[in-house]
């Protein structure tokens, strides 16, 4: 008895000290996001804000606000549009990219053509490498076809990142679908196009769940390709604005943490509510 | 039936069989064909390029793009900038290596024993992972603030340290930051691939060996490790690429500093900043056959070994 009573105080010990370490950081960044400037920079640090206050809030997503008592500029305009850049680049490149690997590895897996091998180990290998050897002759290429900053060059960059990881989920996924059902509907004279969309896809949809949530997140976080291909706000990410704030020789920590907080809402969400498929897609894109 | 008729019956079947192979070929192609324009013009056009470009001189300050051979290369091997970067990844390498592997062994079994809220602890161990590197060394370069960083203000109070320190300015403490800040990321990576592992245990082998009378150290190293070493090889191949990959954290916490230069940091130095496109490109050659060449030994590894299952 008194051994199991101390190996669940040990385990309950063990996973408040995860807790801590993987959340201990986000807690700290919302309580910086809410404390008031002074009270960042006082001699000991509050673990909560002492004076709450919306101010740093106010100045990303007010029309105007006042900053440590004078009448500032709000960065609501940067902000807004880089949100809808990032929204509208993530969201694009989810759906073209679940689009083209749903159909895309399913004829890897259960159509027969030549070259099927040859190309699907090239697509995949591609995930080795970074995207600092393609950047120069890309960039090239985006400024010879002038999709530089543009909606659709950065959405097809992205959907050519992560097409290879979200191929090979998909692939593991219908492998995984027993052939039967798809011999049945040809049996009764379906054809291969009409068994994929209306009895293989629907099977497959917590794969498709699980490869648009990682392709989302990737897409969402990622600050090298902007960083060259979006350089003004017409395309421009919170990935890449926020840094920014850095710019003045002063560093508004406050106001970092505090975008930074609104940018982490759409993976929050994602793992508070999809976190299944998420470690699904986790698991499968970088297992078998 | 006439033998001729049932002759031209099959006959018949094979035109068909084969019309329906033709069909199914062209299915196929027209399915991957999105895939391979897309892929081809984006990423394997671009690489064969650099390729190319690398035995090249391309220099936008100096007229001309002479073939120069290896030159680049050989140029790379006796910068010593290039060099110092090196062993910056390596180190990188082997902290992130070690401290997920670590890390993530110790989630993945907790994980695995606790049944109370597992659901929601699984959340929170995921959920690094799930958020922006950008925003992830925003927030530690904030915790890491030499003056009023909470990381200070913790080991002085409690007594750990005599005096705040401004941890970059120490090349050892700095390069063991900046892997902190990509293991808090990628931990969730490898907890999960183990996690998977150590589920498809099963517990009648764990119950086999503690009738042998098997302690549980010895369920761990005769048990546990063997059968997640699938899972174990998955996840250091992981770890080890997406380490010596580093970019986003080492350029927001400390930008181009030599003390936590990378590989990808010293490229992007080369190529956009010294403006010597062809240098930077050998060297990003360099990084993708590294990459290339572990990924290969893990991925072989773990191929022999299912294939012995």
């Amino acid at each position: 008895m008194r051994r199991s009573l101390l190996s669940r105080m040990g385990l309950l010990g063990c996973a408040a000290l995860l807790l801590m370490w993987s959340l201990g950081p986000v807690y700290w960044a919302l309580v910086t996001s809410l404390s008031e400037p002074v009270d960042l920079v006082s001699a000991s640090p509050h673990f909560f804000p002492v004076h709450p206050t919306l101010e740093h809030y106010r100045q990303l997503l007010g029309a105007t606000s006042s900053y440590q008592g004078s009448a500032v500029q709000s960065v609501w305009p940067q902000f807004s549009r880089a949100l809808v850049n990032s929204l509208l680049t993530s969201l694009l490149a989810t759906i073209v990219t679940v689009a083209l690997a749903a159909v895309g590895a399913y004829a890897f897996v259960r159509l027969k053509f030549p070259g099927r091998n040859v190309i699907f180990v090239l697509v995949v290998a591609s995930l080795a490498i970074p995207a600092y050897t393609v950047m120069i002759p890309l960039y090239r290429l985006m400024v010879s076809m002038k999709l530089i900053d543009t909606y659709f060059g950065v959405t097809m960059i992205y959907v050519s990142a992560f097409l290879p990881l979200a191929l090979w989920l998909m692939r593991s996924v219908y492998q995984s679908l027993p052939l039967s059902l798809e011999e049945a509907a040809w049996m009764d004279g379906a054809g291969r196009t009409y068994t994929l969309f209306r009895i293989v896809l629907p099977l497959a949809a917590p794969g498709l769940i699980a490869s648009a949530i990682l392709t989302f997140l990737s897409a969402w976080g990622q600050f090298m390709i902007p960083l060259v291909f979006s350089p003004t706000l017409a395309t421009k990410p919170l990935t890449v604005l926020i840094p920014e704030f850095v710019s003045r020789n002063y560093v508004d920590y406050g106001l970092m943490n505090s975008a930074g907080m609104l940018a982490i809402i759409p993976p929050v969400v994602v793992v508070l509510f999809l976190n299944r498929y998420l470690v699904q897609g986790l698991m499968a894109g970088s297992g078998k | 039936m006439s033998p001729e008729i049932v002759n031209s019956e099959t006959a018949l079947e094979r035109a068909g069989s084969a019309s329906a192979v033709n069909r199914e070929c062209m299915l196929g192609l027209a399915f991957v064909a999105p895939i391979v324009v897309v892929m081809g013009l984006l990423v394997f056009g671009p690489v064969l390029v650099t390729l190319w470009d690398s035995l090249h001189r391309v220099d936008p300050m100096r007229a001309g793009t002479p073939f120069i051979g290896l030159d680049n290369y050989r140029n790379l091997m006796s910068d010593a900038r290039v060099l110092h970067a090196w062993l910056n990844t390596l180190a990188y390498v082997v902290f992130a290596v070690v401290l997920e592997t670590l890390g993530g062994l110790g989630a993945a079994l907790l994980l695995n024993r606790i049944t109370w809220g597992r659901r929601w602890l699984l959340a929170a161990v995921v959920l690094p992972w799930a958020l922006p590197p950008v925003v992830n060394a925003i927030v530690w370069s904030w915790i890491y603030n030499p003056s009023h960083g909470v990381l200070n203000s913790v080991l002085f109070s409690t007594g750990v340290i005599g005096s705040y320190h401004v941890w970059f300015n120490d090349r050892t403490t700095a390069l063991l930051l900046v892997a902190l800040v990509h293991v808090w990321r990628m931990l969730p990576l490898t907890a999960v691939i183990l996690l998977a592992a150590l589920q498809s245990i099963p517990a009648e082998l764990y119950q086999a060996a503690r009738l042998d009378g098997a302690g549980p150290l010895r369920l761990f190293s005769k048990v546990t490790l063997p059968l997640i070493s699938g899972g174990l090889a998955i996840a250091l191949s992981q770890s080890t690429v997406f380490a010596f990959n580093l970019f986003d954290e080492a350029w927001i916490l400390n930008g181009s500093s030599l003390d936590t230069r990378s590989v990808l940091v010293q490229v992007y130095m080369s190529a956009f900043q010294d403006l010597h496109f062809s240098y930077g490109m050998a060297l990003s050659v360099l990084v993708m056959f590294a990459s290339l060449v572990i990924s290969l030994v893990y991925v072989l590894r773990v191929y022999r070994e299912t294939r012995y299952d």
